[in-house]
């Protein structure tokens, strides 16, 4: 074997080696042991996962890695149910002390995000080195509080530019060993994307329009809100333009998803080293569509194939350029960070998308 | 211990080794000896270190292993078997037990089945119990905030006001009242009526403690009995906290559906939607049969014929096609063995 990989010349791809077989292995007997251990297994089982998908990826020679400790990211569980048991009971409890959480958890919520990210870059690693995330909470406060307010003051106008300084406040503040990223993506940009993600749901609605003016889903909605009794099962003729319409809904969405990414990738750097992802809307769409179906007919058997497939199609699609070896990255001090954040921002349902 | 020839007990692998400093990647040999000693060599670098000082990381599939140094450096070695080989040998090898198990097939197909078997019986069993246990020990209140505003919207878009006259509502009223006595919750239910237009012959029982009985529905009955039957039933609803426990239901599949299928990315709010209307329209079905029990203990304690129950079914049953959203019984499934239990 050479000494010393390709790392001048040319684009590096990663690759992905993970296969459904033997990812199907791992994912069962994670989930076999989750339910035993009534839940409790299931911080080991996200470990496991984690670094199945890591290990089997590889950038010129070397594969990533992810350190987390299963026991923090359990206590960070816990932290996470006891909050949100306490927010439940107490605001059904006391309703008044509703919006007092809700403020509480806005003024939360850069703290969140910060300890989340810091979590997940401080346990990656690849050659050694890990991923670090450092941002003071002033900063975070600006985008997750400022602008974020921005979004209904705005009637939701504002959420490209969110979106924007969302993903440079993530990227900016992410460093392999030493290195910072940068990241050069304008908002313009993602204001286009939305443009045309919006103009698809346009489309979508004048479709299903077309097809069958009369859609009475507001019937259905207030009929099912009542007294928990279930509407009749709609007839074809209501089926069909709902489909349309739920088609075209997910291929806006998949759009976004797909556009933003590349977009994102495409922008950043560490070191002169570029990103390259080349992920198609269409192909993304039938994966999303034939992962949605092949889960649905095997009652979740196939969601560790439909992982796999994803992250390969993923990893086929993303090369790095880059600007002289991967070898002069230098290594940053480690420091621990609990789960608490990830645990809660997951438990809110708080997605980073990255 | 006799000395012998122990070629097995050591051998070389090809590694990449990480000095943890820098991010620069060394093509090295790794040589594991008979004696515990693990050497990393390559043409200007060499280093040792003792096989139990160091940390291999478990097996996972076919990935490659990580074996950190107490340096701070590692070891990327990709030859699997050759490794868990000679660590065996060495009795070195630790947390193997889940790769064992994630090998063989036997194992995992018993892991499928107990998942599986796990799923169901939660589903079926675990979930409707602690969710009747979790509504039986919420206050009242939770179910009034629940049906809040309910019959605006519903007053809004789908009924009508009631075009029946004094004496029919009041002498309903009063039989509501009488039942609702011998509930002893005189004061937590009330009697509505409504036009039910599209809804046609119908009566349903809100969380708020209000049942709303449609004028249909009593045009369609031929006594007082038939709607007392009809009443008993929406109240069997009420009583048994069915708005809250499904709720409860709903969100708890929808949690466990997200537990299992982790982050399957954004597929996951749909693929957690379809099981859970699926399940919601079994668990409604349940409810349905609760309601009747109820309906049906309560008409004998009360030396009313359960065979008035299976009068009105059957009659607003016959008609129940010509409705673009479907009557009273379109939730109710098997009225047929319905009717046959009340006759």
């Amino acid at each position: 074997m050479d000494s010393t990989p390709a790392t001048t010349a040319g684009v590096l791809p990663f690759r992905f080696h993970g296969n459904a077989t033997e990812y199907f292995r791992i994912w069962i007997v994670n989930v076999m042991l989750t339910v035993l251990t009534l839940g409790i297994y299931s911080a080991w089982a996200k470990v496991r996962n984690k670094r199945y998908f890591y290990n089997n990826t590889e950038l010129d020679g070397s594969g990533f890695d992810y350190h987390a400790d299963p026991q923090a990211i359990l206590k960070g569980r816990l932290i996470a149910v006891a909050v949100f048991t306490a927010y439940s009971v107490t605001s059904s409890a006391v309703p008044a002390a509703q919006p007092a959480f809700l403020l509480a958890f806005l003024f939360a919520l850069p703290w969140v995000v910060i300890r989340t990210m810091a979590f997940n870059t401080r346990n990656s690693s690849f050659r050694n080195i890990r991923f670090n995330f450092r941002a003071g909470y002033r900063d975070a406060a600006r985008v997750y509080i400022l602008f974020v307010l921005l979004i209904p003051l705005t009637l939701g106008l504002a959420y490209p530019y969110f979106e924007y300084r969302h993903r440079d406040f993530m990227i900016r503040n992410s460093e392999f060993g030493t290195s910072e990223f940068d990241f050069d993506a304008r908002a313009g940009q993602f204001f286009s994307i939305y443009a045309r993600a919006f103009g698809l749901l346009v489309l979508a609605v004048l479709a299903a329009g077309i097809v069958l003016p009369g859609l009475v889903t507001t019937a259905h909605a207030a009929a099912s809100a009542a007294g928990g009794k279930v509407p009749t099962p709609p007839s074809p003729a209501n089926i069909l333009p709902a489909l349309l319409m739920l088609g075209m809904y997910m291929m806006a969405g998949i759009y976004l998803r797909t556009a933003t990414s590349n977009l994102v990738l495409n922008h950043a750097a560490a070191n002169g080293h570029r990103f390259i992802s080349t992920l198609q809307t269409r192909s993304m769409l039938w994966i999303y569509l034939t992962n949605l179906a092949a889960i649905v007919a095997s009652l979740g058997l196939l969601i560790p194939w439909a992982k796999i497939r994803l992250m390969r199609y993923r990893m086929d699609n993303l090369k790095l350029q880059p600007q002289g070896g991967l070898d002069n990255f230098i290594a940053g001090e480690q420091t621990r960070v609990m789960a608490a954040g990830e645990e809660l921002a997951g438990i809110f349902d708080i997605d980073l998308g990255l | 211990m006799q000395p012998r020839a122990v070629p097995a007990r050591s051998a070389e692998f090809e590694a990449r080794y990480y000095d943890g400093r820098n991010s620069a990647q060394l093509a090295v040999r790794l040589i594991i000896d008979s004696n515990g000693q693990l050497t990393v060599q390559a043409p200007d670098f060499r280093t040792e270190y003792l096989l139990r000082e160091t940390r291999i990381s478990g097996r996972l599939g076919n990935s490659p292993r990580m074996i950190d140094f107490p340096d701070g450096s590692r070891c990327e070695v990709a030859d699997n078997d050759r490794l868990d080989a000679i660590l065996e040998l060495q009795s070195a090898n630790r947390g193997g037990w889940l790769h064992h198990m994630e090998s063989r097939t036997a194992h995992v197909l018993l892991a499928v089945a107990l998942t599986l078997g796990a799923g169901a019986a939660a589903v079926r069993y675990g979930i409707p119990w602690l969710a009747e246990q979790a509504a039986y020990a919420l206050p009242p209140a939770v179910d009034q905030r629940l049906g809040q505003g309910t019959l605006q919207i519903m007053d809004r878009t789908l009924l009508e006001p009631s075009h029946l006259d004094q004496a029919t509502r009041s002498r309903l009223r009063a039989r509501f009242a009488g039942m609702t006595a011998r509930l002893g919750k005189a004061d937590r239910y009330r009697l509505e009526f409504r036009d039910g237009g599209r809804l046609g012959a119908n009566a349903f029982a809100l969380p708020s403690g209000t049942v709303v009985m449609t004028d249909q529905l009593v045009q369609a009955s031929e006594q007082d009995e038939e709607l007392v039957a009809v009443l008993a039933h929406e109240l069997g609803h009420l009583e048994r906290r069915h708005a809250v426990r499904m709720a409860l239901q709903n969100s708890a599949v929808a949690l466990l559906v997200a537990l299992v299928t982790g982050d399957v990315v954004s597929t996951s709010t749909l693929i957690a939607a379809l099981p859970t209307v699926l399940v919601n329209s079994s668990y409604s079905r349940r409810f349905e049969n609760e309601a009747d029990d109820f309906a049906h203990d309560f008409l004998v304690t009360s030396g009313i014929p359960t065979r008035h129950f299976a009068a009105i079914l059957e009659r607003i049953s016959g008609d129940r096609e010509d409705s673009t959203f479907g009557h009273y019984l379109s939730s109710h499934p098997g009225t047929r063995e319905r009717i046959a239990r009340f006759r």
